[in-house]
């Protein structure tokens, strides 16, 4: 039998920025034990709109709706198994560094940084791997 | 039954990222028939110092690094199925190459390869997921 393959939407409305902005891409597919979720930037989850700020700021927020996608999905920050983050400047890694290390304090994922062109003058994005729990 | 997330050890000090460099990452994670392998520069295995050179040497000494954390994995080249290749520049994309052939000879993994900026000025970062 295929295992599923899933649509995951977050349970936040503001956060189903692909919907939002009508892009052709899904918040994240399930498929069977795993999650994939999209690329991430830093949005406010009250008003929906992009929230774009420091280094540290974009990472603590793009890291709480990751949060949040991944328990309307059945999964938490505590079964990401994958990351990659792009940072619009590697100078800044360890600015990103100071606050995701709050966020996987145990057992970090595996994990893959770079610097690229984001969109719309952001710092990171974010998207990750994870397990359902 | 959810599937195990398990926390890979890092094959020699050298590549513990998060001890030798303070990086907030594991060297690769095992779910299910998965490895997720963390991004891999080219650093000394034992010493951990960077080995920074040109495409070429830095290539080499990157797949001889993805080795050891596969095996680490219970893993190998032979089983991969994702690459992403990380290059500073697409101008040597051919340099790339010719090292990269010598590692998966036959039937090579997917591959998507991208022009970043790498850490630590290196020139290559390989990222991988295989099967065990």
């Amino acid at each position: 039998m295929p295992i599923i393959r899933e649509i995951i939407i977050p349970q936040n409305d503001r956060l189903n920025v692909s919907r939002n902005l009508n892009l052709p891409h899904s918040p994240g597919i399930r498929a069977g034990d795993f999650i994939f979720l999209s690329g991430m930037l830093s949005t406010d989850p009250v008003t929906g709109e992009r929230s774009p700020g420091t280094m540290a700021h974009e990472t603590r927020q793009t890291l709480t709706n990751m949060q949040h996608m991944l328990e309307s999905a059945g999964s938490s920050l505590e079964r990401v198994v994958k990351i990659n983050v792009l940072l619009y400047d590697m100078l800044e890694f360890d600015n990103m560094n100071t606050v995701y290390r709050q966020f996987f304090p145990k057992d970090p994922p595996a994990r893959t940084t770079c610097g690229v062109q984001l969109s719309a003058g952001m710092k990171v994005e974010i998207e990750c791997i994870a397990l359902v729990s | 039954m959810p599937l195990a997330r398990i926390i890979v050890p890092p094959p020699s000090c050298g590549l513990d990222m998060a001890a030798g460099y303070g990086w907030p990452q594991s060297t690769a994670v095992r779910a299910g028939d998965y490895v997720f392998v963390s991004g891999v520069v080219a650093i000394d295995p034992d010493s951990g110092e960077r080995m920074n050179g040109t495409v070429t040497s830095e290539a080499h000494r990157v797949f001889q690094n993805l080795k050891l954390v596969l095996e680490s994995a219970g893993s190998s080249l032979e089983r991969l199925v994702q690459v992403h290749a990380m290059l500073y520049d697409r101008i040597e994309y051919d340099a790339l190459n010719r090292v990269y052939r010598q590692y998966v000879p036959n039937g090579p993994p997917a591959r998507t390869v991208w022009s970043v900026q790498i850490i630590d000025a290196f020139k290559v970062q390989l990222d991988a997921i295989a099967i065990v």
